[in-house]
C-alpha cells in the first residue's frame, strides 16, 4: 500500500523520464547482469522498502548455489534466505555492509535478514565452499540489472542523478563507474569499461552434486 | 578377554554426547536415516562371511536388509558439531554399532584459507565413489574392490586437520585442500586382502566388528602362521600412531583429483592374545572424477601398496583400480564399473599362499521414485583367482555373479 501511495505521489507531482544505460567491456562486448542504479543527487526521503512477506526479496539456495547470484536490495530492506535443497547450508558474510551467519536447515524457514547499510555484501557457505553470492544494497529504489545486450531501461522522476554501475567481475576504478546526469527527457548513457573483466567463474554454478557426504 | 576396539572413554563420550543431544535440546540436531532391502539371486560360492572363499557378501538367494542406518548431526556450537552414523546389519558377526562418530570443527573465518579439523572415528576422504550419507555409493550397490576393502578394514580413530582454499573465493577456478591425520587402532588392516584377497560388497565394518574368512590350514595351523580365521580391524596393538596425508585439487565443480598416502606405522611383530597381528600397511590412493556435463561423469581410483605381518611371515604388494561411467537422466541413474584387483606375495612362508587377483563388472540402475523412495536393479559378475583355495581343495578360479532388486527408503 505504501509503495502504491508512493507511485501515486510520483505520478501526481513529478514528471517521469526514460533513462537507458548500456554497459560494454573493454573488448566491446555487452556486460550481462551488471547492476545499474540511479542515486538522486538531491537528498530524497525514500519510503522504507516494503516489508510485506510476499514482497521481500529472496536469496534462495538451489542445487547448492545462491539463486540469484547477484541480488540488489534497497537500503533498509530485508532479504529472505529460503533453502530449496534437501541438505543444510550455512550462509555467512564478513562484508563491511553486513556481517552475519545463518544456518539454513532443510525444511525449516529462517527469519529474514535486514540490510540497513548500503554496500556490497559477499556471501559464502561454510558447508559448500564453491557457493558464492552477492547482495548489493543501494540507497535508491531505482536499480536494475542489464540484459544480455548489456542494456537496462528506467523511468525515473526528472532531476539530477548519479548513475552507478557494479558487477563483481568489474575491476575499473570507481571514477569510471559513475556518471552525473540530469534527467529531463530521454537520456542515453554508455559505460565502456577500461580494464579486463575478472575471469568468468560461472562454471562453479554448473555440475554441482546434492550428495551429502564429505561436505 | 576381548578388548574393545575403541577405548572405553571414547565410547562413553559418544554415548554421552548422543544422550545430551536427544534430551537436552540445547543444540540443533538433524536426524536422517536409510533402510535398504534387497532381493538377491547369487551363485552358490560360499561367502567369506560364512568362512567360504567367495568374495561376495551373500551366498544365499533371497530377501534381506542390506543397509539400515541413522545419522545424527548435533550442532554443539556454531563451529563445532558431532556426527554419528549408527548401523544395523542383518549379516556378519556384529549387527549393531557405529561406522562413524566424529566431532567436526569448521570455524567460519574471514580468510581465503580455511582450517578444518575432526576427531573421532571416521573415514579419510579418499573415495569419490562413497559420497552419499552413511558412506554409501549413489552409483552401484556393490562397491568397487578398493572401497569394499576400505569399508571393511580401514577407519581412523584419531585426529585430522586440513587447510582448504575454495577457488571461487579467490576468484580462481582451482580449489585445493591439504590434509594430515594421525590415529591409532587400525593395526590389523591388511589381514583380509592378504588371505581372502579383495572382495566386492557394501557391508561396512562396525566399530566393534569381526570379519570372518575361510579356515585356510596354513593360517590356523599352530605350527605355521597360527592366526584366527577372522580379523577385528579396529584394534590398537603396538601403541604406535599411524598417519596419512592427502591433497585435493578441484577445477570448478567439473574435475576432481584426490591423492592420499596412508601408513599405519604398525610394528608387524606385535600380536595380541587373540593372535591378531599388527600389519604394517601403507598405500597410495589416487582418485579422479570428471563430469562431461550435468548428466555424465567418469570416476576412477587406483590404489597401490603393501602389507607385512610378523617377521615377513606374510608380505604382499597389492594394486587395485576401477573405472566407472555414470549417467543420470531425470530421476534415473545408470552406472557401469570395471574393477581390477591384484595381490602378490613375496614372503618368508611360501606354504602360506597369499596371491590373488580378479576382475569385476557391475551395472546398476537406480530410480528415484520420490524424495524418499528409490528402486534399483544391479547385475554384477566377477572372475577371481585365489591361489590359496588349493589348500582347501578348491579350484583356484571362481566366477561369481549376482543380481539384485533393491528398494530403498530414506528420510
Amino acid at each position: 500500500m505504501r509503495r502504491f501511495l508512493f507511485l501515486i505521489f510520483i505520478c501526481s507531482n513529478v514528471l517521469a523520464a526514460p533513462v537507458s544505460v548500456n554497459v560494454t567491456s573493454n573488448k566491446g562486448n555487452p556486460v550481462f547482469r551488471a547492476v545499474v542504479y540511479l542515486e538522486p543527487v538531491e537528498p530524497t526521503d525514500f519510503p522504507v522498502p516494503d516489508s510485506v512477506p510476499d514482497s521481500i526479496p529472496t536469496m534462495d539456495q538451489v542445487d547448492s548455489q545462491f539463486m540469484p547470484h547477484i541480488l540488489v536490495v534497497q537500503k533498509g530492506g530485508q532479504v529472505e534466505f529460503p533453502n530449496s535443497d534437501s541438505i543444510k547450508h550455512h550462509v555467512y558474510s564478513f562484508s563491511q555492509a553486513k556481517q552475519f551467519e545463518l544456518k539454513l536447515y532443510r525444511g525449516a524457514k529462517a527469519k529474514p535478514v535486514a540490510f540497513p547499510d548500503a554496500g556490497e555484501v559477499e556471501l559464502g557457505c561454510n558447508v559448500h565452499d564453491w557457493m558464492l553470492g552477492f547482495i548489493l544494497v543501494v540507497d535508491t529504489p531505482y536499480f536494475a540489472k542489464t540484459n544480455m545486450e548489456g542494456e537496462v531501461d528506467f523511468d525515473v522522476p526528472e532531476g539530477k542523478y548519479k548513475v552507478k554501475v557494479w558487477h563483481p567481475r568489474i575491476q575499473d576504478d570507481e571514477s569510471n563507474l559513475k556518471r552525473n546526469i540530469k534527467v529531463a527527457s530521454q537520456s542515453n548513457i554508455s559505460f565502456s569499461l577500461q580494464k579486463d573483466l575478472l575471469q568468468d567463474l560461472s562454471g562453479f554454478e554448473e555440475q554441482t552434486d546434492n550428495f551429502s557426504e564429505y561436505e | 578377554m576381548e578388548t574393545l576396539p575403541l577405548n572405553k572413554p571414547s565410547y562413553l563420550l559418544l554415548v554421552v554426547l548422543c544422550v545430551a543431544g536427544f534430551s537436552g535440546g540445547l543444540c540443533a540436531q538433524e536426524i536422517s536415516g536409510l533402510v535398504q532391502g534387497n532381493l538377491t539371486k547369487t551363485d552358490s560360492t560360499s561367502s567369506y562371511q560364512n568362512q567360504g572363499t567367495g568374495i561376495l557378501r551373500e551366498d544365499n538367494s533371497g530377501v534381506a536388509i542390506a543397509q539400515a542406518f541413522v545419522k545424527l548431526n548435533l550442532e554443539l556450537t556454531d563451529e563445532l558439531q558431532f556426527e554419528s552414523v549408527a548401523n544395523y546389519y542383518q549379516d556378519g558377526e556384529k549387527h549393531l554399532g557405529f561406522t562413524q562418530a566424529q566431532l567436526v570443527y569448521k570455524p567460519i573465518v574471514n580468510s581465503k584459507y580455511k582450517l578444518r579439523a575432526r576427531a573421532g572415528f571416521f573415514y579419510p576422504r579418499m573415495s569419490l565413489e562413497n559420497v552419499e550419507e552413511g558412506w554409501l555409493s549413489p552409483y552401484t550397490y556393490t562397491q568397487s574392490a578398493i572401497n569394499s576393502w576400505i569399508g571393511e578394514e580401514l577407519r581412523i580413530a584419531g585426529l585430522e586437520v586440513s587447510i582448504n582454499s575454495p577457488g571461487r573465493a579467490r576468484r580462481s577456478p582451482w580449489s585445493w585442500e591439504l590434509i594430515g591425520a594421525t590415529y591409532k587402532a587400525n593395526d590389523p588392516i591388511g589381514t583380509l586382502i592378504s588371505w581372502r584377497g579383495f572382495a566386492m560388497h557394501d557391508r561396512q565394518s562396525l566399530h566393534n566388528d569381526k570379519i570372518r574368512f575361510a579356515q585356510y590350514p596354513t593360517v590356523v595351523d599352530e605350527n605355521l602362521i597360527f592366526h584366527p580365521s577372522y580379523v577385528e580391524p579396529f584394534h590398537e596393538l603396538d601403541g604406535n600412531f599411524g598417519y596419512y596425508i592427502g591433497a585435493h585439487v578441484r577445477y570448478l565443480n567439473q574435475t576432481s583429483f584426490r591423492y592420499y598416502f596412508y601408513d599405519n606405522l604398525a610394528d608387524p611383530l606385535e600380536v595380541n592374545e587373540q593372535r591378531l597381528y599388527a600389519w604394517r600397511t601403507k598405500f597410495h590412493s589416487f582418485a579422479f572424477q570428471h563430469k562431461f556435463n550435468n548428466s555424465t561423469r567418469l570416476i576412477s581410483q587406483w590404489m597401490t601398496g603393501s602389507s607385512v605381518m610378523g617377521n615377513s611371515f606374510v608380505f604382499v604388494n597389492f594394486d587395485a583400480w576401477y573405472l566407472m561411467l555414470s549417467h543420470q537422466q531425470n530421476e534415473h541413474r545408470y552406472s557401469v564399473r570395471f574393477d581390477r584387483f591384484i595381490v602378490e606375495e613375496d614372503d618368508a612362508i611360501p606354504e602360506d599362499i597369499n596371491s590373488s587377483d580378479g576382475y569385476g563388472l557391475t551395472f546398476a540402475w537406480r530410480y528415484d521414485m520420490s524424495a524418499n523412495w528409490q528402486l534399483g536393479f544391479e547385475q554384477h559378475v566377477n572372475k577371481n583367482t585365489a591361489q590359496n583355495r588349493v589348500t582347501l581343495d578348491e579350484s583356484i578360479n571362481v566366477n561369481q555373479h549376482q543380481s539384485k532388486v533393491v528398494i530403498q527408503f530414506r528420510w
